[in-house]
């Protein structure tokens, strides 16, 4: 267009006079309005607190009791500590953990564990974790000879995306649960009950002993009493079975088929790393689209050698970490095996980790020289992350001598 | 003592920003390659505030941005694209969105289904097929858009004191139309009530209504889509936000995440440090806050008794804006499955934006919603055969407040249900059967990230008395504490991601020019 030829633009909306007076009087009506508004200081903010509420950065607990489940796993019921800020707990969705902070001999580290109770538990005031005594769990067995009634232990808001979605998910959930995997089963099974979940649950739970199966006469009360919600289906691994009702030998697809509609159900999966191997060979068989197949994360690689890709020559070398945290800086040793995390936590940094997993970026930290190896199963940095280095130290195994910058503990 | 707790800082530092969204950032970059020594902390673990992004499953989710305004293509670049390339260099790409949006109007008697094109001349023919007649008057809408920024440039270059003589002479439309509502004005130009709603389209970007909506920021917003384009960075928005992160350590300005403010240390009306939870004491005789006066005034500045009656007044004269519920999705379609072909969608019931805005003033359905496909603009932003889809809606924070903790799920999945549904109606695309991931960010979900007051993260309404004009022309006189500055989105450029980086550059150039003057008299 030929803006010369074009006649120039008259704009009056109300008449010239008054439109050009309402400009000059624009100022003046802002600071009349400041003049005269309200001196008093704003003390309220609702949607804040409720942010704090239903994600508190800390919550400060003491055991209230302690049930012996099977000979190697305890359910310990935690409720607010009374000397301290939490006075409620967090609501949480059936499926989320809380990340514990513990002070092992000096040394902090974290880990999580998903809630067995229910989130109505919650509001009237506990959560309950059942935990499993590692061999050689260098917490665990911290764990049994420390935790009594009346101990404190420092925890995170529920964390965590492995909870049933109404929008996303099939009103047939199928758990799959192997050894302590089960215990987020035990929350969803609970929210049925409440109400909170409209859904049936079938839970396939792999236990490798009779006597190593958590929650038996509860899960035998569910289904006796909601028969047309729950079906357990206990799987034994060991060679002698006593147990009626019981199927033996491993999860495979054929079991799975046996108690599901493979089409019309979600799967959630909960258990150690060996599972998921084997399983994810089973599901495949099913060709489901991913939305019908959810893992929780299940911390740490065990053991990184089995991990396509890992550089195995590398495996018994100690390598140099320089870790920068805000203005301190200090040089420590870091076994190639283990990840860069708890390399940190050995030398007594706790920088701030919750699903150990790769999956909540809490950890997030900077490569600024050398290399590290990520765990490809355990890997959801961010397009940009990778771009500029930077990573997950629960995911991650130096390869060489590295230089890091971790995040300050807030 | 872990060795976490052995690192303190405490040191002094030419300016201090608190924040890291995409004011802070702006600023920070701005006076670390001026050679400051400079610090900014931010309470998160990552750089952007709400310009960021979060992964579930296989999808990476854009957090806020729909498209950037003000950054243009090579041959035309806005403001934000020279700040970004020729100012600070970032290591960063964007790619333009293919077209300025679709807007679908349910309302039996107003039903409209139209696709608008980036481009004036564009704009203005696709309005005129649809409201045959509108040309003249739409064009006139964007020539008077034209002048509108051209005084917003003269007005910027003045430092707020504009000539008022060379106002009148040069400017004459923009003063005649600056006091008035966007109503108003395109009322008097004689627009077509059916062209009027699909040029009102952008509306919930400033989210107010458009009786009450100052005319001079709308139509420059509009003008700046039409005639730059929008654009989004290829790697999300946290893609150029951890180049700025880059971009200001290499210019030697540190950043601390993990490290929240609580206090801002006054001392006879006079900044002298700041303080953070983490037990960091710090020195210095400025801050740039990106965070909002509201917050800072009510909280931060300590003691209390340094916090002039007139800052309170200040913030509870404005009207403190609106905050938003996202639904992220990542569907297990393509978007071309789906039969979704545009990048951009404005879902409204009705345009009579005073209903839909009453809509966000409780938790009944939202009427009004903008949508993004964004593979539609990214086509590799997600695996082959799926693709992710974002719907925003806004809410005042008040609908929220009476939310109980154990009510808070059901009643994010209820809204985010009944959207989905509202989706699927306007667009035909089946969407609930595909879901894979999905993310739900409510006003708690933004108060939980950035703290601000209620969650808002759309500033102060810009209601013609406290638009851009007055704000730009009230520079200076409203600085009630020495060495204190905001920048962002409740500042003088208003909210949006280009307003607020813009703004954070002001706020360094202006704090700079303090500094260099102490020290020419030094």
């Amino acid at each position: 267009m030929n803006k010369e030829n074009e006649e120039k633009l008259e704009v009056t909306v109300k008449s010239n006079t008054k439109d050009l007076f309402a400009f000059t009087k624009l100022v003046a009506e802002r600071q009349k309005r400041i003049e005269r508004a309200s001196s008093e200081p704003i003390t309220k903010d609702p949607i804040n607190d409720l942010a704090r509420k239903i994600h508190p950065d800390v919550q400060y607990l003491v055991i209230d009791e302690i049930k012996v489940e099977t000979k190697s796993t305890k359910t310990f019921k935690l409720v607010p500590d009374p000397d301290s800020s939490t006075k409620e707990l967090a609501i949480f969705r059936s499926g989320q953990y809380l990340s514990l902070k513990v002070k092992v001999n000096d040394v902090t580290i974290t880990r999580p564990y998903s809630i067995a109770s229910s989130p109505k538990d919650a509001l009237n005031g506990f959560y309950e974790l059942t935990i499993k005594k590692e061999e050689h769990g260098f917490l665990t067995s911290y764990i049994w000879d420390n935790w009594k009634v009346g101990a404190k232990i420092e925890s995170s808001g529920p964390e965590g995306f492995f909870y049933y979605d109404p929008l996303r998910d099939f009103k047939h959930i199928v758990g799959i649960a192997g050894g302590s995997g089960i215990t987020p089963f035990k929350s969803i099974a609970l929210s049925i009950i409440e109400g909170n979940i409209d859904a049936r649950l079938t839970v396939l739970y792999g236990s490798s002993d009779e006597d190593d199966i958590i929650y038996y006469d509860e899960f035998q009360a569910l289904e006796k009493d909601y028969p047309d919600k729950f079906k357990f289906i206990h799987v034994l691994s060991c060679e002698v079975v006593s147990l009626e009702g019981c199927e033996t030998g491993f999860i495979t697809s054929d079991l799975i088929e046996k108690y599901c509609d493979v089409k019309t159900s979600s799967f959630f999966i909960c258990g150690p790393q060996i599972m998921y191997n084997f399983l994810d060979n089973e599901m495949a068989k099913f060709e489901l689209p991913p939305k019908k197949i959810r893992k929780e994360a299940f911390g740490e690689v065990k053991d990184v050698l089995s991990i396509p890709g890992y550089p195995q020559e590398l495996a018994e070398k100690t390598f140099k970490i320089t870790v920068h945290v805000g203005n301190y800086s200090k040089v420590i040793p870091a076994i190639a095996t283990e990840s860069i995390l708890v390399a940190l936590e050995r030398a007594n940094f706790a920088p701030p980790a919750k699903c150990r997993s790769g999956e909540c970026g809490f950890c997030r930290s900077k490569l600024i020289s050398g290399e590290v190896f990520i765990s490809p199963i355990s890997d959801w940095r961010r397009k940009a992350d990778k771009k500029f280095n930077y990573f997950h130290p629960c995911s991650s195994y130096p390869t060489s001598d590295i230089e890091i910058v971790i995040p300050r503990t807030l | 003592m872990s060795e976490n707790e052995l690192d303190t800082i405490d040191d002094s530092y030419d300016v201090v920003i608190i924040g890291a969204g995409n004011g802070g950032l702006a600023a920070t970059a701005f006076l670390a390659q001026k050679g400051l020594k400079v610090l900014m902390l931010e309470q998160h673990n990552l750089p952007g505030g709400v310009a960021t992004s979060f992964v579930r499953g296989r999808f990476e989710f854009e957090t806020s941005l729909h498209e950037l305004a003000s950054y243009g293509p090579e041959s035309n670049k806005g403001s934000i694209r020279r700040m970004f390339e020729d100012m600070f260099q970032l290591d960063t790409e964007f790619v333009q969105v293919p077209e300025a949006y679709r807007l679908i109007v349910t309302h039996p008697e107003e039903k409209m289904d139209v696709s608008i094109p980036f481009g004036v001349e564009n704009m203005i023919d696709a309005i005129e097929k649809e409201v045959p007649g509108s040309r003249e008057s739409v064009r006139n809408f964007f020539r008077l858009a034209k002048e509108i920024g051209e005084a917003f440039s003269y007005i910027g270059s003045t430092g707020g004191n504009p000539d008022q003589t060379l106002l009148l002479k040069e400017h004459a439309n923009f003063l005649k139309t600056a006091a008035y509502s966007a109503q108003e004005v395109e009322d008097a130009l004689g627009i077509p009530k059916r062209a009027q709603d699909i040029l009102n389209g952008y509306w919930a970007y400033l989210g107010l209504p458009i009786s009450r909506i100052n005319f001079t920021i709308y139509a420059a917003m509009v003008d700046n889509y039409a005639d730059l384009g929008g654009w989004i960075p290829t790697n999300r928005s946290h893609g150029y936000t951890t180049a700025f992160d880059e971009k200001i350590r290499e210019f030697g300005g540190r950043i601390e995440y993990n490290t929240r403010v609580d206090k801002i240390l006054v001392e006879n009306g006079k900044i002298v440090g700041v303080e953070t939870v983490n037990g960091d004491k710090i020195k210095t005789s400025y801050v740039i806050c990106n965070a909002s006066p509201t917050l800072t005034y009510n909280k931060l500045i300590s003691p209390k008794s340094e916090v002039p009656e007139i800052a309170y007044k200040d913030v509870n004269a404005r009207i403190h804006g609106l905050t938003g519920f996202v639904i992220y999705v990542g569907l297990d379609a393509s978007a071309e499955e789906l039969g979704l072909n545009e990048y951009g969608y404005f879902i409204m019931d009705s345009m009579n934006t005073e209903e839909v805005y009453d809509s966000w003033t409780s938790l009944q359905p939202p009427e009004g919603l903008a949508c993004v496909v964004l593979n539609n603009a990214l086509p590799d932003c997600s695996p082959p055969g799926t693709c992710i889809l974002d719907i925003t809606t806004l809410f005042r924070p008040e609908a929220w407040e009476n939310v109980k903790p154990e009510d808070y799920y059901n009643i994010k999945n209820e809204i985010a249900e009944k959207l989905l549904i509202k989706f699927e109606k306007a667009t035909g695309a089946p969407i609930r059967e595909h879901i894979e991931e999905i993310e739900i960010a409510t006003p708690v979900t933004f108060a939980r990230y950035t703290r601000h007051y209620k969650g808002i993260f759309y500033g102060y309404e810009p209601e013609s008395w406290d638009s851009i004009v007055p704000r730009l022309m009230s520079m200076g006189k409203d600085v009630y504490i020495e060495g204190l500055e905001f920048a962002g989105g409740f500042n003088r450029r208003l909210h949006g991601y280009s307003s607020s980086m813009g703004d954070g550059l002001i706020s360094a150039q202006l704090t700079y020019a303090k500094i260099m003057k102490e020290r020419e008299k030094a």
